[in-house]
């Protein structure tokens, strides 16, 4: 057996991983590793600007990949940096191996140089957690921080790494698997799918709602074969989104705050729910008591902390979304049962077509309705959009129909800003083939601008599409609506010119005005085979509408 | 709100008491009891009591549960239970009197005197929850020093 250092070890292991890509700055505590990395041609070593873009970076191509995505800082400040990355991975159960340097070990709780305590810092936020403490150990914990990851319901690890065990020597083997005891249930119980199969056959108004869980799981092709075996519209929350084809006529949209009409009227009208891959979030459901109240609740997740959590559930399933629908799916059919269709279908079709969104605007200013229009005209079904946070995001959300699993990329549960571009860029990594824009927030988007720098020089050209209202939008649009128009810190003011900006880092760069020029200017972005940011100059003064009050009702929307 | 126990079987390693402990303060309950012991496996059980609804304890099982080093969580009722505490007591200095009347109220529930150094003295006394919080109720603060006490330590009854 060859000896190796510490460092040598972790990438060893992480190729035995699989691992062709890392995200990540270097430091004083992880030179040893990035020293291993300077010989490595297996892979490629993505240098972000910021380590908060590592993170997202990683977080973007997990989701769009379904593996884990990998980012790695030194320790203290690099570390930190890391934080509401990691958070957001955490929030979305998004499978990323965060690698942090720490200082050595006997150094460790002496308010050391770059040192922060990071093992308590990451442990709310992560999955899981841990320190390497011997060089021995290095490949069993580094691959059981991706088989955690990777187990039941995804979510960050993250591994503490002193620098005296990258730089320490042992002779190790790396195993090919290592073994996992948690008992993580996936299989329905037989007596749980025979309940869901019962009330799913006798219902008069079925309705299935898909989460960011079915997506996860690879199952989308079953949420649809679920959908009409049963003739039930699907709804989906925003991680959900791409559980169906949006244009198949029997998805009706996102639910929720900013969610379709059609969606949450639906929802309020049927008689059986079946939930699968959500955890039934605020934002989605609204006022509970209020939610669904005609529904006998099926819930499928695999986490079972979610069952009951938020909303009361007649059927609850602990299991995995795609083995429990296949479940579901096969015990319809034995029955030789189908939908019943009829009157309910007739009023999904209907809500369906007189709640279609608009979005044929000519105005200029342009209105971001106007925006999405052209980006659904102008990209194909295999174009990934992620988002920045606030109204860019929900405007997406409501408007953009994504056709396929992980071509669309948010954040959900924590709703950070910077998000969008760096998960991006990750993204494209990820799926080099694909077209990836990236629909961003004035405000957002400069949150972690200097990734264009990260973009230029390692050649990954995504597109930023600015929805440019020179506002922090929604959260004017809260105080418009709540807080009698007093617009409190929310004007963005005049600067800076985001096609220069662009520009300055080596990008493409231009402002569209005018309706017309979008769809033009976004195949040239596309195709100038650089970074690009196309800043859109949207209506400032638009909301995004329908929308219910936080705390609300969902069948009674604001228009 | 009804008192609960959670039998913990975990995996004995450091940190492990912080990601328990953490997430009961995350949904704002309190523990009331906690001890820990290493199994002869190696593994290490800690046992816990709080007060919180049905639900709210339910949902904090489940959340152990998900922790990754957590292999098990029972759930005790206290009367299918065996519960001991032991709390040591120091005292005051006290009167002659005030002394005459300490020693028969600790031997009264079965305690014992361990030191005695001038006018104050160390006591044990050990049992179910109920005998001690009622001994260090009569004795009180004009009698007691210093307390301090094991936690509950509880097994089921339940044998296979
Ligand atoms: C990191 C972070 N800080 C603050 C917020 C609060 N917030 C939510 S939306 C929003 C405005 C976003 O502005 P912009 O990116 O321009 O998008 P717009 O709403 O104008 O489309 C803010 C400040 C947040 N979500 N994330
Ligand atoms: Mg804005």
């Amino acid at each position: 057996m060859p000896k190796m250092s510490g460092a040598k070890i972790l990438i060893e292991t992480l190729k035995s991983e699989r691992v062709k890509h890392i995200f990540g700055i270097p430091g004083g505590a992880t030179i040893p590793i990035y020293d291993v990395l300077y010989d490595e041609k297996e892979i490629r070593h993505i240098l972000t600007r910021h380590e908060q873009a590592a993170a997202h970076a990683a977080d973007g191509y997990a989701r769009v990949s379904g593996k884990p995505g990998v980012c790695m800082a030194t320790s203290g400040p690099g570390a930190t940096n890391l934080v509401t990355g990691i958070l957001n991975a955490y929030m979305d159960s998004s499978p990323v191996i965060a690698i942090t340097g720490q200082v050595p070990k006997p150094f460790l709780g002496t308010d050391a140089f770059q040192e922060a305590d990071m093992m308590s810092i990451m442990l709310p936020i992560t999955k899981h957690n841990f320190m390497i403490r011997s060089v021995s150990e290095i490949p069993k914990k580094v691959k059981l921080a991706f088989k955690i990851a990777m187990t039941g319901r995804r979510g960050p690890v993250h591994i503490d790494f002193p620098k005296d065990m990258q730089v320490a020597e042992t002779e190790v083997e790396i195993p090919r698997k290592v073994k996992y005891q948690k008992k993580v249930k996936v299989r329905p119980r037989a007596e749980e799918v025979r309940r869901a199969v019962e009330l799913l056959v006798q219902a008069n108004r079925p309705l299935i709602l898909a989460g960011g869980g079915v997506i996860s799981a690879n199952a989308a092709t079953e949420v649809v074969k679920l959908a009409e075996i049963l003739q039930a519209p699907v709804v989906t929350t925003l991680l959900g989104k791409g559980a169906i084809p949006e244009n198949h006529p029997l998805a009706l949209g996102m639910l929720g705050m900013h969610g379709r009409m059609a969606a949450n009227l639906a929802v309020t009208e049927c008689d059986v729910l079946f939930g699968v891959g959500l955890r039934f979030d605020d934002r989605a459901t609204g006022d509970v008591r209020h939610f669904a109240p005609r529904a006998k609740i099926i819930h499928v997740d695999i986490d079972p902390v979610e069952l009951g959590k938020n909303v009361r559930v007649d059927v609850p399933i602990v299991a995995d979304a795609k083995i429990a629908l296949r479940a579901v799916i096969k015990g319809i059919q034995s029955l030789a049962k189908r939908g019943k269709g009829g009157q309910w279908l007739e009023r999904v079709k209907k809500m369906r077509k007189d709640f279609a969104p608009r979005m044929d605007y000519d105005d200029v200013p342009i209105k971001p309705q106007r925006v999405m229009k052209e980006l659904m005209r102008t990209l194909s079904e295999e174009a990934i959009i992620t988002t920045e946070v606030g109204q860019c995001e929900m405007w997406a959300a409501h408007y953009y129909e994504v056709k396929k699993p992980r071509h669309f990329i948010v954040s959900g549960g924590l709703g950070t800003m910077g998000f969008g571009f760096p998960a991006a860029i990750g993204a494209k990594v990820a799926r080099p083939g694909c077209d990836v824009v990236d629909v961003a927030g004035d405000g957002s988007f400069l949150m972690n601008s200097q990734e264009l720098a990260t973009a230029v020089d390692n050649d990954i050209p995504v597109v930023v599409c600015i929805l440019d209202n020179r506002y922090l939008g929604m959260v004017k649009q809260w105080q418009d609506l709540f807080f009698d128009k007093r617009r409190s810190a929310v004007d963005l003011g005049e600067t800076p010119d985001f096609a220069k900006l662009a520009e300055a880092y080596g990008a493409w760069g231009e402002t569209v005005t005018r309706p017309s020029e979008i769809a033009p200017k976004l195949e040239e972005a596309l195709r100038c085979g650089k970074p690009a940011v196309l800043d859109i100059v949207i209506d400032p003064e638009e909301h995004v509408l329908p929308m219910v009050p936080a705390g609300g009702r969902i069948d009674r929307m604001l228009t | 709100m009804p008192t609960h126990i959670f039998s913990v079987l975990c995996e004995n390693e450091p940190g492990m008491m912080m990601r328990i402990c953490r997430s009961f303060m995350r949904r704002q309950v309190n523990i009331d009891s906690i001890t820990v012991g290493i199994e002869p496996s190696g593994l290490a059980r800690i046992i816990l009591m709080f007060n919180s609804d049905e639900r709210t304890a339910e949902f904090l099982r489940q959340v152990l549960l998900r922790l990754t080093q957590v292999i098990d969580v029972e759930k005790l009722e206290e009367k299918t239970s065996i519960v001991r505490e032991i709390a040591l007591l120091k005292t005051k200095q006290l009167s002659e009197e005030e002394r005459g009347r300490v020693l028969e109220e600790i031997e009264k529930v079965g305690g014992r005197v361990l030191q005695v150094a001038g006018k104050a003295l160390i006591a044990e006394i050990y049992g179910d929850h109920e005998r001690i919080e009622k001994l260090i109720h009569t004795l009180g603060s004009g009698v007691l020093k210093e307390v301090a006490r094991s936690g509950q330590v509880i097994i089921s009854k339940t044998m296979e």
